[in-house]
């Protein structure tokens, strides 16, 4: 009796990981197709035969998916580092400096995230032409960070109320100053947080696609997602390419998520406290 | 020299007071123990001698110098809290040494105070680790530690001992004790535990709901508790409260029935009604009632060990004794009691102050 609930809870489990696992594998099996079997009726599930082609094809006929990539991750970089620098330092001040009106302050830094990004084009687009920041990282970085910002500041805000606040009292009580007491003691230990919002950002900015379409309009300049999603076709739509510049596009994540899932889990306020 | 002077310390948060009115001296070396219940506001008028809270109202002095606006760390007052609140991710070591550091002391020096602390507390083979890698008491000794690195003017303790399990509780106390009369620090410890008080205290300030309830040596706040409520916040069990009115011969007589003493040795300024106050252990209790005991009926009976605690019926009035734990009355039994008036506690009923002895018999 007492094993039903858990039972229903992993087949939910399993049907979540199904339904957003499904389109990945699709893609990986589609790029490991010839066009023939792409395009076979009915469908192949498997590829037969299993091919590399597509990957040769798409790094020697178009260089440019690789500048793609570099671009995404320039931008991707300067965002989470931007956004861990402006929104530790902004959570850190609403959750611990006793600011008069937080909770109202962390409510309208939420409801401004709520904006569509869309909506903010028109008017981001002139201002950046008007600045030069067209067509430059520095400015799809600052328009990402101003998107992912509120974001970052309530999850790292939620994480710096979790540590024991005697920590920090301690430390004042020792001497430190405010921003030591940031640097040295709260990001040391709030690192699994930083770590896991910065994932998150990082993501988030590689993945974004209409403010990097706007905002870079050069071929040299578009990130991954663009890039990919441009790729012309004369007469029909080049899923083979599409698919295996996906997969390429989405390696580095991957690579990065693996490296950092310790991190993200374990948890570094063992020992201080009871 | 270091005398703390609080002068009519209050604390305010918008319209909710926290502490009101706090007027003391502490002396020189003394051991001071805040005594109350949770939200007495005894850990608030910690903190703002800590310079972690701020000051609402009245004056603070540490020596001769004013201190409501000074740094804490500018203040000489080292703390300890109550979940130890050592660096995790430092050593013990660099958790004892972190002040020095920021004051810029020589490395030389660093090295020679911290290793004479960790040998003070049996310290020296874990100053490599982590305090991940410790016990709790162990914890609790580098947080202790970590303020006398620092010789301060003025301890400050948080209930340090909470965390720690019984056992762990009575060893750390008395090693505080023993610290304590070796170094002879001005010390200011918080605690809702009237045992850690009652041991460690030179003097023990009684809150309650943020206001000062008395002031005075354990023995003082036990034998004359101010009012009600320190008289049944000091000593477990509780001492027993019997409500008692005037009776037309002018003898008093329980509410509920079955008590009536003659006369009592105290100023009741012609009142009719009052409480009565007496300790468990000092309800006399035997097996055979003597003249003119009063006639009881044992409840319960709870054996503690070297003690008993009986509780009693006499009439419609329940009373609390500790006896010895040999032979101690069984449940079912009846025996005798009286109530030596020497030990006895009156407090106005309404106001819950204690009444005035009588030094004249009467």
């Amino acid at each position: 009796m007492k094993t039903r609930p858990r039972i229903g809870l992993y087949a939910l489990v399993v049907l979540s990981v199904v339904i957003s696992f499904l389109p990945i594998v699709w893609l990986i099996l589609t790029s490991l197709k010839t066009t023939a079997g792409i395009y076979a009726w009915p469908p192949q599930y498997w590829p037969t035969p299993i091919t590399l082609a597509n990957y040769i094809k798409i790094i020697t006929d178009s260089p440019e998916l690789l500048l793609y990539v570099l671009n995404s991750f320039i931008v991707g970089v300067g965002c989470t580092a931007l956004t861990l620098s402006i929104g530790g330092l902004a959570g850190y001040a609403l959750a611990r400096l006793n600011m008069r009106r937080a909770a109202l302050l962390m409510v309208v830094i939420l409801a401004v995230s709520m904006f569509p990004p869309v909506s903010l084009l028109p008017s981001l687009f002139q201002n950046f032409l008007n600045l030069g920041l067209l067509n430059t990282y520095t400015g799809l970085i600052i328009a990402h960070t101003g998107l992912f910002l509120p974001f970052t500041v309530w999850m790292l805000a939620s994480y710096f109320s979790t540590l024991p606040a005697e920590i920090e009292e301690a430390a004042r009580m020792d001497g430190m100053g405010l921003m030591r007491i940031f640097l040295t003691i709260v990001i040391p230990l709030s690192w699994p947080g930083f770590v896991a919002t910065g994932l998150i950002v990082f993501i988030f900015s590689w993945n974004e696609f209409p403010l990097a379409l706007v905002l870079m309009t050069q071929n040299a300049m578009r990130t991954a997602p663009v890039g990919i999603s441009l790729y012309p076709g004369e007469y029909a739509f080049p899923w083979e390419t599409i698919s295996t510049a996906t997969v390429i596009a989405i390696v580095p994540i991957l690579v990065l998520t693996a490296i950092f899932q310790k991190q993200i889990v374990g948890g570094l306020t063992a020992g201080s406290g009871k | 020299m270091t005398v703390v002077q609080l002068e009519r310390i209050g604390k305010s948060y918008g319209s909710h007071t926290a502490v009101r009115e706090f007027d003391l001296t502490i002396q020189d070396g003394e051991f001071l123990v805040l005594l109350g219940p949770s939200g007495c506001g005894k850990s608030t008028t910690l903190r703002m001698i800590a310079g972690l809270e701020s000051i609402t109202t009245g004056t603070l002095r540490i020596g001769d110098a004013v201190m409501n606006e000074v740094e804490p760390k500018d203040r000489g007052v080292a703390m300890v809290f109550q979940n130890y609140a050592l660096y995790p991710h430092k050593t013990v070591f660099d958790n004892m040494a972190m002040a020095l550091k920021l004051q810029k002391v020589p490395a030389a020096e660093i090295q020679e105070r911290v290793g004479r602390t960790a040998d003070m507390l049996g310290l020296t083979e874990y100053l490599g680790r982590k305090p991940a890698a410790l016990s709790g008491g162990q914890r609790q000794r580098v947080a202790i530690g970590r303020a006398i690195v620092r010789t301060p003017k003025v301890f400050l303790f948080d209930e340090p001992l909470s965390n720690l399990d019984a056992k762990l509780r009575v060893k750390m106390r008395m090693e505080l004790q023993e610290l304590h009369d070796r170094l002879g620090v001005t010390s200011v410890y918080v605690t809702h535990d009237q045992i850690e008080a009652m041991t460690l205290a030179d003097r023990i300030v009684i809150m309650n709901n943020g206001v000062v309830a008395q002031v005075g040596s354990p023995r003082e706040v036990y034998d004359h508790p101010a009012d009600e409520f320190v008289a049944g916040f000091i000593g477990s069990p509780a001492m027993n409260f019997i409500d008692f009115r005037r009776d037309d011969t002018g003898a008093w007589a329980s509410v509920d029935g079955g008590l009536r003493l003659a006369a009592l040795p105290f100023a009741t300024g012609g009142r009719s009604e009052l409480r009565l106050g007496i300790r468990p252990e000092h309800v006399v209790v035997s097996a055979a009632p003597a003249e003119g005991d009063f006639t009881a009926l044992v409840r319960l009976d709870e054996l503690l060990g070297a003690d008993a605690l009986l509780a009693l019926e006499i009439g419609g009035t329940r009373l609390m004794a500790r006896v010895g734990g040999t032979n101690h009355p069984r449940a079912g039994d009846r025996v005798g009691i009286s109530i030596p008036a020497a030990l006895l506690h009156a407090f106005d009923p309404a106001t819950g102050r204690a009444l005035e002895r009588l030094t004249t018999g009467g």
